[in-house]
This record gives structure tokens, sequence and C-alpha cells, in this order.
């Protein structure tokens, strides 16, 4: 049996009197990419920020690496990175003093952090703009560089919160294959996206979520079969029939 | 502790990025100075217009307005009753000395003549000081007409006629004048800006608390750029990242009013060596609390536009209130609402030093003050903030 990285204990939250996450829970395996899928406003966002130590849950709790989030935050932080959806960069300072600054902010001395800005910088192909300022650099390259400083600290899980809006086929195609390196290598990653095909191609299993609840879990394979023979039915089909087709806010 | 500090080396590297932000930081004390030096630096005499209606047009009020002309500093603009009037309501002009007609006939016969102030308000403190200088050269007619009147009384019956009173009695006028019994005389001491004594103080807390509402977007600024998440996801503490933007804005406010300090003390002399550091400890001590406020303002803000605008609003709240731009009664409602600006207690501790040329250990009641601000401050601002905004 699988051994579970990451479990998510039936965890609240609420803002006002509006219920974001209402008991949600679920195990991600060492190793695995796990999706997270939802339309939007359906908490897939409150659940990664709870699950990144960003917010507290209102009740319930998460263990990952067998450190709780809710009584030592501290030692999750050392073991997770997390690439946002929107790009967290500073703009204005090159792409490697941008990686050595979050390595410093992860623990990595100044050796260690230069050293894996450099490795880093070279996985995501942009060695040879490291002195580059980000601001000059293609939406493309912001986003491996995005993904490349979430890998600072060599963690053990990664949160990746659509890596791929916005970029064209062949950085796309480059942050998958680094992925799947990831993956071999035994990362343990929690993937979000609305692109139904990313997750079929990358993701294990898959979690879909709405109002605030995990309405549907298992890999993407037994998803489809559900509608009919995998081969001819696709994710979005799925994701469709389960979330339905009214537009959302 | 230590990522504090990579906080405040990151702002301060993302500050030497922005080229406009710095070249605005670093210019704007050199151009306040350079404001302060065309305004202070030069003549520090009085200099003033006396406005004058002349209804009389007699020798004697001739001989007023020539003495009042030629008096250091002072110069005489002559208008018709009808302009003076008309300037005296549209608040142009706030005094008008009128000499009214029969001034000089009333003179000669030897009756009283009088000179009038018409006024807005008191006058204002030119045409306060402006009437005192008029009073005394009237005085000087009026000693000159009681000397002559008391000799033509006291030699009435010898025969010495009025021809021969009046030169010479005017004689010994001028040679009284020339030598008084009583003289005054001018020493000067210590360094000529007596003004920048009394302004920079304000100018200097005026200008850390700009840096506090520049500074207040700091942590939305972050947010913004997403990258607030992203830190709060690493080992960095809340505690540390406020740390950091704290002493990278008592950094940024501090080399900035520096530079004041410095050009003040390389261009007015104003300051000793020691003065020149205590006057250092309080600009660290009223960055470190302006920088505590704008990190509250930073907290609670949600949009940089928001930080803007709360940071200028407190900035001049505080400036206004503090006395920088007018002086303020004591016992007044704006007394007692100074007491809760920041620039009411820097002002008094650089005014302790810098005006009076006391020791930090006289200004210590509003240095405390200001390190209870700081100490306050960051709590609050550490109990306000939220990791996510409005949630």
């Amino acid at each position: 049996m699988a051994e579970a990285f990451v479990v998510v204990k039936e965890i609240h939250k609420s803002f006002k009197d509006f219920k974001a996450v209402n008991g949600v829970s679920f195990t991600i395996n060492k190793g695995e990419i796990f999706g997270l899928l939802g339309p939007n406003g359906a908490g897939k966002t409150t659940t990664i920020r709870m699950m990144a130590t960003v917010l507290p849950a209102d009740s319930g709790d998460i263990i990952i690496g067998g450190h709780s989030v809710k009584n030592d935050a501290e030692a999750v932080r050392s073991i997770i990175g997390v690439c946002p959806q929107d790009l967290a960069l500073y703009e204005d300072l090159s792409a490697l003093d941008n990686m050595v600054f979050f390595g410093r902010m992860v623990g990595l001395s100044g050796e260690e952090s230069r050293a894996q800005a450099k490795k880093n910088l070279e996985l995501m192909g942009l060695e040879d703009r490291a002195k580059g300022k980000v601001s000059k650099f293609s939406g493309g390259m912001k986003r491996r560089i995005n993904l490349a400083i979430a890998l600072m600290g060599e963690p053990e899980l990664l949160f990746l919160d659509e890596p791929t809006v916005g970029i064209d086929p062949q950085s796309r195609n480059h942050i998958f294959e680094n992925i799947q390196n990831l993956e071999k290598k035994g990362l343990t990653v929690l993937y979000t996206t609305h692109y139904m095909e990313e997750a079929d191609r990358l993701c294990s299993r898959v979690a879909i979520m709405d109002g605030g609840q995990i309405i549907a879990l298992d890999t993407p394979r037994n998803l489809k079969s559900q509608l009919g023979s995998p081969d001819k039915v696709t994710l979005e089909d799925v994701f469709l029939k389960l979330t339905g087709r009214s537009l959302r806010d | 502790m230590k990522r504090a500090l990579f906080i405040t080396l990151n702002e301060v590297k993302l500050y030497l990025q922005d080229k406009g932000d710095l070249a605005f930081g670093l210019l704007l004390p050199i151009l306040t100075f350079a404001l302060m030096y065309g305004a202070f630096g030069g003549q520090t005499l009085f200099k003033a217009t006396a406005s004058i209606v002349d209804e009389d047009k007699g020798a004697y009020s001739q001989q007023l307005i020539k003495s009042i002309d030629s008096v250091d500093g002072i110069s005489v603009d002559v208008m018709s009753a009808k302009e003076a009037d008309t300037k005296l309501d549209r608040s142009d002009l706030l005094m008008v000395l009128f000499i009214p007609a029969g001034f000089s006939d009333n003179l000669t016969a030897g009756g009283q003549a009088e000179l009038v102030f018409k006024q807005r308000g008191n006058g204002g403190t030119e045409g306060q000081i402006l009437a005192s200088i008029i009073r005394g050269e009237a005085e000087n007619i009026n000693q000159e007409f009681q000397a002559r009147h008391l000799v033509a009384a006291n030699l009435a019956g010898t025969g010495i006629s009025d021809a021969a009173i009046v030169p010479m009695v005017q004689d010994y006028l001028t040679q009284e004048r020339q030598q008084p019994a009583v003289s005054v005389s001018q020493v000067t001491t210590g360094g000529k800006p007596d003004f920048v004594n009394q302004y920079l103080p304000g100018i200097v807390t005026m200008y850390v608390l700009f840096a506090l509402s520049l500074s207040s977007t700091t942590i939305v600024e972050e947010r913004r750029r997403g990258t607030l998440e992203r830190l709060l996801t690493t080992r960095l503490s809340i505690g540390e990242l406020f740390l950091g933007k704290f002493l990278s804005n008592i950094a940024r406010g501090f080399v900035q009013t520096l530079i004041l300090l410095i050009l003040a003390y390389a261009v007015f002399q104003m300051f000793t060596p020691l003065s020149f550091l205590a006057a250092m400890v309080i600009t660290l001590l009223f960055t470190a609390a302006a920088g505590a406020i704008g990190l509250i303002v930073a907290a609670i803000s949600h949009t940089e536009r928001a930080a803007s605008w709360v940071g200028v609003v407190v900035t001049m709240f505080m400036t206004m209130m503090g006395g920088t731009f007018f002086t303020i009664a004591k016992g007044s409602v704006l007394d007692t609402l100074s007491k809760i600006s920041l620039n009411t207690y820097a002002n008094r501790a650089y005014r302790t030093i810098i005006s009076s040329g006391g020791s930090l250990g006289q200004a210590w009641q509003p240095l405390l003050v200001l390190a209870g601000v700081v100490i306050v401050g960051l709590i609050i601002s550490r109990m306000v903030f939220k990791p996510v905004a409005g949630k």
C-alpha cells in the first residue's frame, strides 16, 4: 500500500457566512502527482492556502510529511514549495537575485542558495538569462522562473497552482517535462489546473471540488469510465457532468 | 532575525533598482534644502513695505514719510485712501498708516497731531513691527517739536526770536541723534540663520513623515506582486517580515533626513559635532516611530491606493497638528490634538537640541514617547495584519 505523504482531515473554512471549504478530506501518496480540480469559487485556492500554512483552518487538520499544519507550521514550511497561479516575482530584480532571495527565505545558506539557483535555472533552460531583469522576460520565461523558485530548498511537496496559464506550447511542454522528471525523483505534487487534458496527462489521481466539497476522487481513467469508454470520454466531459454547465463567478 | 535582515536588504535592493524612486528620494532633501537656503540663507534683516496714505501732503507729513523710508530695510508705498481701503478689504494689506489732513498745520500751530493705523485684525506680525518702527519715527518728530516749544517758552521775553531758536534746537537734536545718551549696538553671536534654527525642526519632522506615507505601501506592494503569500509559505515568520520591512523603512527615511541634516550642518553651521549626533539619534527614533505607524497603515490596507491615501492623511494630520506650519497656542483645542501627533514630540526634541542648545537628556520626555510609539506601533501592526486581504 502506498505511503500517504499528505493527509487532509475534515477541514472547514468560512469567511463570515460563506463556507469556502466544507469538510474536505483526502490523502496524497508520496511521489504522486495529485490533481485538485474545480470551477472558480469551488474552494481549491482556500484549500491550498490552508495546506500551505497561509490561512488557518477553522477546524480539522492537515498532516504533511508527518507534521501537523495546525501545530507545527514551521516544520511544514520547511518541506513545501509553492508555485502560485499569479506570478510571485520581484520584476526589478534579476532571475538569479529572485532565486537566491527566496532560497535564503527557505533557510538555505548563501552558497547553497546560489548553487541551487544555478541548478534550477539550468533545469528551466534559463541559465543564460540568470542575470537578466525579470521584467524583461517573456510570459513563458516568467512562468518557468516562478516554478524554479518553488523548487528552492528542494521541497518534498510541491504546490503547483495553474502553472501553465497563458504561455506558449513550448514553455508548457517544458514545464510538463520538468514536473514528470520531478515525479520520477520522488517529489509529491499537488496540481491545480483548468486545463483538463493537463490533469489527465500528469495526474495519477484527481479530486474534483465544487461548493467547498470534494464531489469526486479517483484516477482520471476511472472517472472517465463512469461516463463511457475511457478512450472516448474526456476528463472535461466528466468535469462538466459533475459540476454542471452554468457559468461561475 | 537573519531572515528579517534579508527582507531589509531585498527592500534596499529594490529601492536602488527603481531609479525614479531613488532620484526622488535623494534629490528631494537637496531640493528642500535649496529652498531653505533661498529663503533663509541670505540677508536676515527685517524687510517690509510701509503702506501710507498721505491726506495731509504738508511739510511734516513729507518729513515723516522721508524718515520712514530712510530706515534700513523699510520701503514706502504711498497710495490713495480709496486704494488702501480696497486692499484692506481684500486682505491684500493688513495695515496702512493714514496721515490725516491738517497733520502739518496742527504741528506748526503747536497743537496735537494724530497718526492713524488702519488694520485687519492685529495687523499681522509684519504690520506690528512696521507700526513699532513708524511710532519711533513719529516720536522723533514729536521730541523735536516738544523741545522747540519748551525752549521757546523758556526764552519768552528775552528778545531772542523764533528764527534764532529753531535752527539752534535743530542742531542740538541732530547732535543728540548722532551721539545719543543711550546708544544701542548689535553684537552677532553664533551662526546667522536664526530662522533656520526655528524652522528646520519642523521641516525635518515633516520630511520624515513623507517617508511614512511612502513606506505605508510596502506590505500592499508585496501583496500585489503575489510575493507576500509566497513569503508566508517559506520559513520566514510574520514577525520577521514586519521587522525586515520596519528596518528598511527606517533606513530609507533616515538616509533622506540625514542628507538634509548634513547640508544644514555644512552650509548653516548650525550644529556642533555633539548636537549633530544628538539630532541623528532623534532622527533615528522619530523615523522608527513613523515607520511603525507606517507599518500599521500597511498592515490594514488592502490596496496600494488605500495605503497611499491613508499614509498621506496621517502625514498631513501629524504635520498640521505638530506645529510645523504654525505655532499652536498653549491650552487651545489644537494644543490638545497636537498631543497625538508624532511631530509634536519630534519637534520638541529637535528644538531642545537645535534651537535651545540642550542635550539629549533634556529631551528625554519626547524621546520616551517616540520610543513608546515604536513598540506599540509594531505590536499593533502585527495584530491587525491579515495574510490574505480581507480574510
